[in-house]
């Protein structure tokens, strides 16, 4: 069953990240009032993104471009028809109408633009379809783009608080690396103001003290860490009260150490009810 | 007579009186009133107080069931309910996204006090539209370490697994 939702309420950087850990395979459709975008997606890595009223088919692309002749395309087209497995793309590249990195960097920089307009959508359906591939005259990448990238890019668009707040509600919030950052951050590139902020996390600052000691805004650095945090690179976490107290001024007991005895007596009830 | 206590939260509409209705010994004991806020565009009674259900263990021990009134004005109680709580059920709406940051919200509020051994339901996994447990753990980001189990609350052998797996973290984190 497809994925359902609004991205008012799970956005667009929680689904890629779902996308990238999940390793899925299939088609994210989005809508909001007449418009219309699809990204496809092979195995957590983005290889098309196609909005309605725009160009789906990557032959009239590069023309539009200047990159192939109107000749040159129908060449492709007729040799994609006879070899009904590959993408356009890649006969393309077979034929050498066009040169791998070329054709890379021009389908890449027009999908990831497609997608960044996506991110200032502030709300919107989503419909996750499962296994759902495009059509092979689509404008696939031949090397699918890692998420982490365009959510980095995509948070670095995002100027309101609002989305930012919900996932850093206060900047309290301590700053920690997850476990194995390093791999993840390989297809990261940061700008020069994430990299102050990237090297001065270190599980024990919180988002106010990250602030001062770079000079910069609560605000910008909340923006940079939302990025962080969305691409899975870093955890926020509460700074640990020093003595757990109730509201009535009481101190919060510990969870009670139970025995094993015990656990096992409601273990064997609840399995004979 | 020993009392032990596990704590069933989630967000509204989560399914959290129906899972302890689902395995309580005694009718619940449920303070449901006319919702008066936004919940009621989502079920026209809604927990206000909390519900509480029972599982005699033998003559000398009790199990006590308690659900946290879902809505944010009552937060104040979820506090009150933790203290001494041998375990935390987190139920989720699987099928309403809408609902996930609250349910993080739940999560950090009872992690914020100390390491409460507790597991996840993905209610309503009997509804088409349901996300799977693997999804709503990517979706709440939730530690691998952490079960995310699925549910449908008002099937008794899907609470029971349920209860099974959060006794089976507490066991590991018990004395001889």
């Amino acid at each position: 069953m497809p994925l359902v939702g609004n991205i008012r309420d799970f956005g667009l950087s929680d689904f890629l990240y779902l996308v990238d850990r999940g390793y899925k395979t299939g088609c994210l459709h989005l809508s909001r009032a007449d418009e219309m975008a699809s990204l496809y997606f092979d195995k957590g890595k983005l290889i098309t993104a196609i909005r309605k009223d725009d160009v789906a088919i990557v032959t009239d692309l590069l023309v539009r471009k200047g990159k192939l002749t109107p000749i040159q395309a129908a060449q492709a087209t007729q040799a994609q028809r006879n070899d009904s497995g590959a993408s356009v793309s890649q006969i393309l590249v077979n034929l050498n109408l066009i040169g791998r990195d070329e054709l890379q960097r021009v389908l890449q920089q027009h999908i990831e633009e497609s997608v960044y307009l996506l991110f200032g959508w502030s709300e919107g359906e989503f419909r996750f379809e499962q296994g759902q591939r495009p059509e092979l005259t689509a404008p696939i990448l031949l090397t699918p783009v890692p998420v982490e990238h365009l959510i980095m890019e995509g948070v670095r668009r995002i100027d309101e608080w609002g989305r930012i707040k919900d996932r850093i509600p206060s900047t309290d919030m301590v700053v920690k690396f997850i476990e194995q950052p390093t791999e993840r951050a390989k297809g990261i590139n940061l700008a020069a103001e994430e990299w102050r902020v990237f090297a001065r996390i270190n599980g024990k600052d919180t988002l106010a003290e990250i602030a001062h000691k770079t000079n910069m805004s609560d605000f910008d650095v909340c923006r940079i860490v939302y990025g962080f945090l969305t691409a899975g690179l870093v955890d926020v976490l509460r700074k640990p009260a020093p003595v757990p107290m109730l509201a009535t001024g009481r101190p919060l007991a510990e969870a009670p150490r139970i025995k094993k005895s015990l656990v096992t007596r409601i273990i064997n009830r609840i399995r004979g009810m | 007579m020993q009392t032990v206590k596990m704590v069933i939260s989630g967000a509204v509409n989560a399914g959290k009186t129906e899972f302890i209705k689902t395995i309580s010994e005694i009718e619940v004991v449920s303070t449901e009133r006319r919702a008066t806020d936004d919940t009621k565009l989502i079920k026209k009674e809604t927990t206000v107080a909390m519900d509480f259900g029972r599982i005699a263990v033998g003559d000398d021990l009790v199990l006590h069931l308690f659900g946290t009134p879902g809505q944010k004005r009552f937060d104040f109680m979820w506090e009150i309910l933790s203290e001494g709580m041998l375990g935390l059920v987190i139920l989720v709406d699987s099928t309403r996204p809408e609902t996930f940051r609250e349910t993080n919200r739940i999560i950090d509020f009872f992690m914020s006090y100390r390491e409460t051994p507790y597991v996840v339901a993905a209610n309503k996994q009997d509804r088409p539209n349901a996300w799977s447990p693997d999804e709503l753990r990517l979706a709440l980001r939730l530690p691998t370490h952490i079960k995310v189990l699925p549910c449908t609350a008002n099937d008794r052998e899907s609470v029971k697994l349920v209860l099974l797996e959060l006794l089976d973290v507490i066991m590991q984190r018990s004395e001889d």
